[in-house]
């Protein structure tokens, strides 16, 4: 490990932090281009390493616990490549700039004033503060991750034995993604995509299997925190679009091994939980290029027109992206649910500190004792689809939540596309739904 | 319309779309998928009740943009299914069903006689058909005729010349038969007749001319064999206009189901499509049992606009031939409120004849003899015809929505003009010769000769959707306000009267973690209560029993489900109860979902019902139609001094009437059943 180089970088942000005590455009440039200043490294790492259960004792500091212990026993090996930049697209950065110091925290958690658009806390965090998971936590939530819209077109989920790897139950969605607040890149402004009080909003389509064709469902996502989503759901068998209750997002969502909670890392209210920060650490994620990593069609009786393929899965049960990984910063960042009767105990994010996208979570019971491990690849745009080039979103590409204590898992593969046609505001209604429902 | 004239409006708008221009993008992308499937009902006490194997094919054309439209497709479902029920078990449902039917005429215990006796039998000695089952009864149309004339002492002897009352039924033997509603309970005192239960190109008695007519090869595969093409299950052609903004109009042209409300079940406002109740009572999705119409829905939609979040206009216009419900033939294994059998027994009543049961008294002058059964001759009583409208532009049927989302609620504004698809049988204009002393025929008050009609019905609604946050509880609120339904009414000279009726539906979903029984799925718990309030309801006290509408002034079922996942929600149990308050019926409908691969699913079902069968009401036996020969003597109050006045007294059964207040879980209370079916889709 570079220490000398990592420190540097450390120190200098925590000394403009000090110095300046607001945030300052040097803070921007530190927190979307970190790896300007130094590049992560680690004795005995180096590109082409192959990370494995023979050598895992090696690298166990910079693996989080539970990918150590997958490595070790056997279930996952990956190859480890340079450290490469993941740069968000440049107007989600002047938006940072544009509104650079004027958000701050309300009174209580989950409530967020002077948020316009960009990443809202660009200082990097301090662990004598307090409220410093809380924004890191809203920095995720205002993050590019989709950019202002995109799709996932089609997304393909399994349900696998992590055991036997038998694999259970295939589904195939279209996943849709639109921010109504926030837009970076919209030439008419935010005033075009109403209504006022939506912060985003999720369209999913269900393709297959028979039993959960033809579903829809539409989440409203609310720009205040404390509000809970609206959701309706079409379903195929009723042809009705039926209103759903919002608050169990701790159901696993269509018998998989995700809550809903659980999707893109967190996809539950700030307010909902309690956030700390636990520290900065140079960690191994699932950071790749796409065209460069173990691919495969997901359906080979339906293989996509244009030959796109998607990641590979292997590993014990198949349940392990083929994919490779790479040393960067992340921010540890751990959620314990304000609710005493939530199902589990904390989730530990590690944060991937240039994209603020959430590539590793490990999840623990009421007990303590480790539940479900997510992982959620992220592929660099400009070896995606070649809609996605200069798009400056990290695309999520592959996904795999195991269930250790089932001994179960879901693998997701992506076909993402940053493609504005895909998410006209229409589809994001229940008439939508309505109207287009068979 | 005709199927021909639909297919030349679909091809109509297809031809002109193309017209407009040259696809600009035309996306060679077909879907095709289907399945599969076989369901096997066993029913207590009768056996094999389905035994129906069905293969569905779906296809779905995406053509992409045709000229001004946009997102042009192009979808069809061809269905095709065969029942064996009425092969495996012809006894109960198919050629060799029925029997003979016997009837009550407990007036006999006087004279020692069988109370018990076949239908259609000769009347035996000098009272002809009203002295069924002995000769030694002769009662009105003996010796008491001249006390009900008025006329001396000994100027009338014996029977009456000209009577209709016919002792023999060559047209209308008792074989294929079954006794109205014994299957459920006896018939007691009440009245009862027997009903053919052959499918109809075996024994056409009593089958409704191009309503509930089917032979067995339309019965055990409607699909194939139907008269409207079913096996064309839906075919419509999806466009779009774009408009500026986010404006837009949504086209579907074709033969389609157009779903209103936001409640499970109950249909208070999703009455665009008439629903085929034969295929499993009202226990099917509607989504299988929505009879699919050809129509034009077109849906506006604007967006956000002003207060709204979203707002959208939609315009529905059915402009098929109409279609009733299929409430279910008579002889099949699911007819909604036994409705199916009543009708066809009245329909052979009155083509045929026949014997009724407990109808003539064994002494006018003294009651508390009891009732004989009566051998009615053809034209007398029953249901002369079915006047199922024609398809004219004046018939066709008319919706109007308006819909839209106001921050947390959702809400619709609903209207709609269309025909009812459930009959109305209207008395007092079917002409009839007085079966007592003949004569022309005539118009006669609370007679229960009908003919059966399809009234014109308008309806404004509304529906509201809303998510409690605080409760995390979602709440779904139908209502409906209809004028110009018809409901029986014995207080009526027509025997029938229209009422305005509100309708409403409150639903609540939530779920709940039960996490002894399951850790990481909730379970979905919904509940509801639908009401309905007759506005224009008539009932009153007369000597013997109430009289007026036998359907209930006001009325609520409840419903509950509780549905849970297991294994990857490849496992999922449920449980549906529903409760008729007025009726005391119960039925609970237990069932596991098993998902055994993406292509292969297994159902297993019961459907155990509890009470509601033995409801009771007026049947009009006492409406004297025919004064003074069908009153006491002296007259009943009803029927004024010179028993010369029509008007029910209230003599009350089973049968017909109380199906109302039973309602469909009640008269289906012995109907319990375990169900199967497997389906492979692909």
């Amino acid at each position: 490990m570079n220490l000398r180089a990592f420190a540097c970088g450390i120190t200098s942000i925590f000394v403009s932090a000090i110095a300046h005590g607001a945030p300052t455009e040097a803070d921007i440039e530190q927190s979307f281009f970190p790896y300007k200043s130094y590049q992560p490294s680690f004795d005995g790492l180096a590109p082409g390493t192959t990370i494995s259960a023979g050598n895992v004792d090696q690298f166990k500091a910079i693996l989080d616990p539970a990918m150590y212990d997958y490595v070790k026993k056997g279930w996952y090996e990956f190859p480890v490549t340079e450290t490469t930049s993941f740069d968000l697209h440049p107007n989600y950065i002047k938006a940072t700039k544009d509104n650079l110091g004027n958000v701050a925290l309300g009174e209580s958690i989950g409530q967020i004033s002077g948020f316009v658009a960009g990443r809202p806390f660009v200082e990097e965090p301090q662990m004598d503060d307090p409220r410093a998971g809380e924004k890191l936590a809203w920095n995720y939530k205002y993050g590019y991750n989709w950019g202002d819209n995109a799709a996932i077109y089609p997304f393909y989920w399994k349900y696998r034995n992590l055991e036997s790897g038998n694999l259970e139950r295939t589904l195939k969605f279209n996943f849709h993604f639109l921010n109504y607040k926030g837009r970076v890149n919209d030439p008419n402004g935010e005033a075009s995509i109403p209504p006022e009080d939506l912060f985003r909003g999720i369209y999913v389509q269900v393709l297959e299997p028979f039993d959960v064709k033809n579903t829809q469902l539409l989440i409203q996502r609310k720009v205040d925190d404390l509000e809970r989503d609206n959701a309706w759901l079409y379903l195929g068998f009723q042809r009705r679009v039926r209103r759903l209750a919002t608050g169990q997002v701790t159901d696993a969502f269509l018998g998989s091994d995700l809550m809903i909670e659980d999707f893109e890392g967190y996809n539950g209210r700030i307010s909902d939980m309690n956030w700390t920060y636990k520290g900065t650490q140079e960690v191994l994620l699932p950071f790749y290029d796409h065209d460069k990593v173990q691919l495969t069609d997901a359906n080979p009786d339906d293989p996509e027109d244009d030959g796109y393929k998607f990641v590979d899965f292997g590993g014990q049960g198949g349940c392990f992206p083929q994919i490779s990984w790479q040393l960067r910063k992340a921010y540890v960042l751990e959620s314990d649910p304000v609710d005493e009767n939530h199902p589990i105990s904390k989730r530990v994010h590690y944060i991937d500190a240039q994209t603020f996208t959430i590539p590793r979570t490990n999840i623990y019971d009421r007990k303590g004792d480790l539940w479900k491990t997510f992982i959620i690849g992220q592929a660099r745009p400009e070896s995606h689809l070649e809609k996605n080039h200069d798009s400056g979103v990290s695309i999520d590409d592959s996904f795999s939540m195991t269930d250790v204590q089932a001994g179960h898992c879901t693998t997701g593969q992506f076909k993402g596309q940053v493609d504005p046609e895909l998410n006209p505001t229409s589809l994001f209604t229940p008439q939508n739904m309505r109207a287009t429902g068979r | 319309m005709k199927i021909k004239g639909s297919v030349f409006a679909l091809t109509v708008l297809a031809g002109g779309v193309v017209a407009g221009a040259a696809p600009s993008t035309f996306a060679d992308d077909t879907d095709w998928s289907g399945f599969l499937e076989t369901a096997q009902h066993y029913r207590d006490e009768v056996g094999l009740s389905k035994s129906r194997w069905l293969g569905q094919l779906e296809g779905l054309k995406f053509v992409g943009d045709v000229g001004l439209f946009s997102n042009v497709s192009i979808n069809g479902v061809v269905r095709a299914s065969y029942d064996f029920v009425y092969d495996f078990n012809d006894d109960e449902y198919g050629n060799n069903a029925g029997g003979q039917a016997f009837v009550n005429s407990l007036g006999l215990a006087n004279i020692g006689a069988p109370t018990s006796i076949p239908v259609n039998g000769p009347g035996i000695g000098p009272a002809g058909g009203l002295g069924v089952g002995s000769w030694a009864v002769v009662n009105i149309l003996g010796p008491r005729v001249e006390e009900i004339t008025g006329a001396p002492a000994g100027a009338i002897s014996g029977l009456l010349a000209n009577n209709t009352f016919i002792d023999n039924y060559t047209n209308n033997p008792n074989e294929g038969m079954i006794t109205l509603g014994d299957h459920l309970r006896p018939h007691g005192a009440g009245v009862a007749f027997g009903v053919p239960v052959r499918p109809c190109d075996f024994d056409n008695r009593g089958c409704l001319n191009d309503y509930l007519d089917f032979t067995k090869k339309q019965l055990a595969a409607p699909e194939i064999y139907s008269d409207r093409m079913d096996w064309l299950r839906e075919l419509y052609i999806d466009a779009t206009l774009l408009g500026k903004g986010d404006n837009e109009i949504n086209f579907r042209l074709g033969k389609q189901q157009v779903i209103w409300g936001r409640t499970d079940l109950f249909r208070v406002l999703d009455i665009i499509n008439p629903v085929d109740y034969s295929r499993n009572n009202i226990y099917d999705e509607l989504e299988d049992t929505r009879i699919p119409m050809w129509m034009l829905k077109t849906d506006f939609r604007f967006g956000p606009t002003g207060v709204f979040d979203d707002l959208n206009a939609q315009v529905v216009w059915n402009f098929d031939e109409f279609r009733p419900s299929n409430l279910g033939q008579c002889g099949s294994p699911n007819a909604i409120l036994d409705a199916g059998c009543f009708f066809r027994g009245m329909k052979n009543l009155w083509d045929n004849g026949g014997t009724v049961a407990n109808f003539a008294p064994f002494d006018p002058a003294d009651p508390s003899l009891g009732l004989l059964a009566t051998n009615f001759g053809p034209n007398t009583i029953g249901i002369r015809d079915v006047h199922l409208p024609n398809w004219s532009l004046s018939n066709t049927q008319l919706g109007l929505k308006l819909e839209g989302v106001y921050g947390d609620l959702g809400w619709s504004v609903n209207a709609m003009t269309y025909r009812s698809q459930l009959p109305s049988l209207r008395a007092g204009a079917v002409e009839v010769i007085n079966p007592f002393v003949g004569g022309p025929a005539q118009t006669w008050d609370h007679l229960i000769a009908f003919d059966m009609y399809f009234p014109r019905v308008n309806m404004v609604g509304g529906s509201l959707d809303y998510y409690s946050q605080s409760l995390d509880t979602v709440w779904r609120v139908e209502a409906a306000y209809t004028e110009g339904e018809e409901f029986a009414n014995t207080i009526r000279e027509e025997l029938y009267s229209e009422s305005d009726v509100f309708r409403f539906v409150v639903g609540a979903d939530k779920n709940i973690f039960i996490r002894p029984l399951n850790e990481t799925r909730a379970f979905l718990l919904s509940a509801q209560i639908f009401g309905q309030h007759l506005m224009d309801y008539e009932r009153q006290d007369a000597t013997l029993g109430e009289i007026g509408m036998p359907d209930w002034e006001t009325n609520f079922i409840g419903t509950f489900l509780i549905k849970g996942w297991w294994m990857s929600d490849r496992l999922s149990p449920q449980i549906i109860t529903a409760y008729d308050f007025r009726a005391g019926a119960f039925v609970i409908e237990p069932s596991v979902d098993w998902l055994i691969t993406d292509n292969w699913q297994m159902v297993v079902k019961a459907n155990v019902k509890s009470g509601g069968g033995d409801k009771s009401f007026d049947d009009c036996r006492l409406c004297n139609p025919f004064g003074p020969f069908t009153t006491s003597i002296p007259a009943l109050p009803e029927h004024g001094a010179d028993g010369l006045t029509s008007g029910s007294a209230g003599l009350t059964g089973f049968e017909p009437l109380g199906r109302f207040q039973s309602g469909p879980i009640g008269m289906a209370e012995r109907e319990d059943e375990i169900q199967l079916i497997i389906r492979y889709r692909w």
